[in-house]
């Protein structure tokens, strides 16, 4: 072999020589690459190289080595066991932990080319051959089927006596499917696997390493079908299905029983309009006419007839008068009077409402238009006192005339026993029971009157069951505003000024005053109870039934009385109308029949059947 | 009613759990124990459980010894024309360099051999660890002292292990009397020690003695895989 390396060499020169016309496309050979080397079992080992670029000519290959530590070189003992380009080290030749030097030449006739060297330890470029009898089976655990694979060394690793140590790998894949999965093995050499799809086919295949090395190839796949277990999974499907309809039933039915409560948890309702006798149904189901008419609700809004006077709760307190009670009541009636007042004050509860007494108060002193303060009250009490005094009759007929300027109302008809001032007080027989009028201020008119008069117990009576408060209307039925003062001033005033006019008169035969009817604006309309007169105006038709403004009182007391005198009828006719009378709130007269009382005949006993006190500021 | 409804929650799903942990039991496998090496009640498995241990040893020295020597490789790159002329200091040291001059050795000289590898190294590798100066290839000497400490010990612990497992072969009656483990110094050469004390090493030093060191963790782990293999055949072997 070396004898021919420099025979090939010099006919290689010889034919350059011969052919240098052909020089041009021959070359020396290219660098030969020295790929790998690989030990299958750390006992043998081979090297393989990548031919270069044949010049042309044809090219031999050489592979020499040298051993560690030896300057020796030696050529590859075998070139062809490998195959082609390759160099077989046997196990004479090949030793562990010693490094190797190797290299490659081409040789062609042209030249020599060296490959660069390449250092291997044997120990260290071991790669096994793919493990081998790989065997798939399918084994049964409780129905539920798992695999079990096993295989072998491959057969020149000699794990046997422990000089080459392998770990293994597994791989499996659903067939058709997409990835595989690994699993690493170790040393040992049965592997299971778990988690099967029920029905498919898998795949399986195995490789080994030494733990310092490289990893083999894969060995050929193993195939193998799994078997059905359906049934057994379709089992557990119908327990997981039972268990969820199970809690579904149970929810459902427990949404459906707290469904209320849940709607208005999560949805709480939108407050909807309210209105007062107006069905909200007709808003769904109604056509629009139904629905205006609908809204229209009877007494709203209020007319004008009705007013705060309706609202107002007036207290009535009728004594039966007795001539003897009289004077007891007098101080009864004052004691009453305050406690009407008292009351009063206490007994609503609308503080703003017209029934209020502070509102009244207030009221009043709005409703005075003119400047009539207590003072002045007196003052003009005196002055109507004369002025009574000197025409009374001229007065009360202006008074009673006047309707549309006194048109006041009356709230009550205590005929209070207004002692007048002076004369006027004494000649008011006042005899006749009082009538304790407690009576709420009333917004447009005042008449805090303190007497009552027991004639008007019976009717009063009714009348307040009728209504709680009962009105003198004018005859223009327009109420009035009567100015009204507190109560006390008048019946201390009326009381103060002439307790001896209240002597009663000697005792008649009450003349009562009935109740003729009742408007609806709870007005009641009195008349004598004898006389069957009509009219809601308080015209009364019998003379004899009429009261006769008796009296004055100091403020704003209008003592009715019954006049058996025919002459004086008219008076007390006209005066009959509303009994109180009043010129506008302005300057209220009160018109007493103080003097006409006295040219009255000493038959006119002072019954005053209807008597209607009023307070006059002015008086 | 929401608390009705909250703990018909809370009731549904701890019958939920319940039914699931059912399930995953009943489906559990059933697992038996297995007389493997290394657990008590096993018959004669002390000696084999420890060489298992002791292999393991070897082969953590040789993963760390090949970790190192793989960080040198990167941080220097040894010229080629010095590869040729390494030389390791154990090479006196006799070794089979195949598989069947390997059994033909028979086991008392296999140990001997181990020994004699394992001691050789001792000192080498402390000085190895002291020579780790920081001036000097900053990232490789930190990795590497922590290393070398490392291998220092594991080192040791190998030849204590070795050392019992002999005497254990020994009382068994594995091993000939033949067999003597003398001092260290009769295994290793002088001039082999001396190879190491000319004075500072320097990374190519370092390099070589990793190298060197990597070769012959191998060959201990290999040998003692041989041993084990041929004195409690089957085995995973």
């Amino acid at each position: 072999m070396m004898k021919n390396v420099p025979g090939s060499l010099l006919l290689l020169l010889v034919i350059n020589v011969t052919l240098d016309a052909e020089k041009i496309g021959l070359r020396p050979p290219g660098k030969p690459v020295l790929t790998m080397c690989r030990s299958p079992e750390k006992e043998t080992f081979t090297c393989w190289w990548e031919p270069g670029s044949d010049g042309g000519l044809p090219t031999t290959y050489a592979l020499y080595y040298t051993k560690e530590n030896s300057d020796a070189v030696f050529e590859c003992p075998d070139y062809h066991t490998a195959g082609k380009n390759s160099c077989f080290f046997n196990k004479n030749d090949t030793s562990l932990w010693v490094n190797y030097n190797i290299t490659v030449v081409a040789t062609n006739t042209l030249g020599r080319t060296f490959s660069d060297p390449m250092d291997i330890d044997v120990v260290y470029i071991v790669k096994p051959n793919p493990p081998e009898e790989l065997n798939v089976t399918v084994m049964e655990d409780k129905s539920w089927p798992f695999l079990r694979a096993s295989w072998e060394s491959p057969d020149k690793a000699d794990t046997r006596s422990g000089w080459i140590t392998l770990i293994y790998e597994l791989r499996v894949k659903l067939e058709d499917d997409g990835e595989w999965e690994m699993h690493l093995a170790g040393q040992q050499k049965v592997f299971n696997i778990f988690s099967l799809r029920s029905g498919g086919t898998y795949q399986v295949q195995v490789r080994c390493k030494p733990d310092h090395g490289f990893w083999s190839e894969w060995s050929s796949t193993s195939y193998i079908k799994v078997p059905d277990y359906f049934h057994r999974e379709k089992s557990m499907w119908i327990l997981v299905t039972v268990f969820a309809a199970f809690i579904f039933l149970i929810a459902a039915w427990l949404i459906h029983m707290n469904g209320h409560s849940l709607k208005h948890c999560i949805l709480p309702p939108v407050p909807g309009p309210k209105i007062k006798g107006f069905d909200k149904k007709l808003l769904k189901y109604g056509n629009s006419e139904e629905i205006l008419t609908a809204l229209v609700v009877p007494g709203f809004p209020p007319t004008t007839s009705s007013t705060c006077d309706d609202l107002l709760v007036e207290y009535l307190e009728v004594y039966i008068p007795e001539d003897q009670e009289m004077i007891l009541e007098e101080s009864k009636a004052e004691r009453d009077l305050l406690k009407s007042e008292a009351l009063r004050s206490d007994n609503d509860s609308g503080r703003g409402s017209c029934d209020s007494h502070t509102l009244l108060m207030e009221k009043c002193a709005q409703v005075k238009e003119t400047d009539i303060g207590e003072n002045p009250v007196m003052k003009e009490k005196q002055r109507h006192q004369q002025e009574w005094n000197e025409s009374p009759l001229a007065y009360a007929h202006k008074d009673l005339l006047s309707p549309d300027m006194s048109g006041g109302r009356v709230k009550t008809w205590p005929s209070v026993f207004s002692p007048l001032p002076q004369q006027s007080a004494a000649t008011l027989s006042q005899t006749n029971p009082l009538v304790m009028a407690k009576q709420h201020c009333h917004s447009d008119s005042l008449f805090p009157l303190g007497s009552t008069s027991s004639y008007f117990n019976h009717t009063a009576h009714s009348t307040e069951e009728a209504h709680r408060h009962s009105e003198f209307y004018t005859t223009n039925n327009h109420p009035q505003k009567l100015q009204a003062r507190s109560d006390l001033n008048i019946s201390n005033i009326g009381y103060s000024e002439t307790p001896t006019s209240l002597q009663l008169p000697p005792m008649q035969p009450t003349s009562y005053v009935e109740v003729q009817e009742v408007n609806r604006d709870n007005m009641v309309l009195l008349q004598p109870a004898v006389s069957k007169g009509c009219c809601g105006d308080g015209r009364i038709d019998n003379r004899e039934d009429y009261s006769k403004v008796k009296g004055m009182s100091s403020d704003k007391v209008l003592l009715l009385q019954r006049d058996v005198v025919s002459h004086e009828m008219d008076l007390s006719k006209e005066q009959k109308i509303n009994g109180a009378l009043e010129a506008d709130s302005s300057s209220p007269q009160v018109s007493t029949v103080s003097p006409a009382q006295n040219k009255m005949s000493p038959t006119v006993d002072g019954y005053v059947d209807t008597a209607v006190m009023f307070t006059l500021p002015t008086h | 009613i929401p608390g009705n409804f909250n703990s018909f929650l809370l009731s549904s799903a701890w019958f939920a759990v319940l039914t699931l942990l059912y399930l995953e039991i009943s489906m559990r496998v059933g697992t038996a124990p297995i007389c493997i090496y290394g657990q008590a009640g096993c018959p004669s498995s002390s000696l084999a459980d420890f060489f298992d241990r002791v292999i393991q040893q070897s082969s953590r020295m040789h993963g760390i010894s090949s970790s190192l020597h793989s960080e040198s490789e990167q941080n220097f790159l040894p010229r080629r024309n010095f590869i040729g002329k390494r030389k390791c200091h154990t090479y006196s040291i006799p070794t089979p360099d195949d598989k069947e001059n390997a059994q033909r050795l028979g086991r008392e000289q296999m140990i001997e051999v181990i020994l004699r590898l394992l001691e050789a190294w001792s000192d080498p590798l402390s000085q190895f660890h002291l020579s780790m100066s920081p001036d000097q290839d900053q990232d490789f000497n930190q990795y590497g002292s922590n290393k070398a400490l490392e291998i220092s010990d594991m080192l040791h612990q190998l030849r204590e292990g070795v050392t019992k497992m002999a005497d254990k072969m020994k009382i068994l009656g594995a091993l000939g009397n033949s067999v003597t483990f003398l001092s260290p110094e009769s295994f290793v050469p002088v001039s082999d020690f001396s190879f190491y004390k000319r004075g500072e090493l320097n990374s190519v030093d370092h390099h070589n003695l990793l190298f060197c060191l990597n070769r012959d963790a191998n060959k201990v782990k290999n040998y003692l895989r041989v041993l084990k293999c041929t004195t409690f055949p089957g085995t995973d072997c």
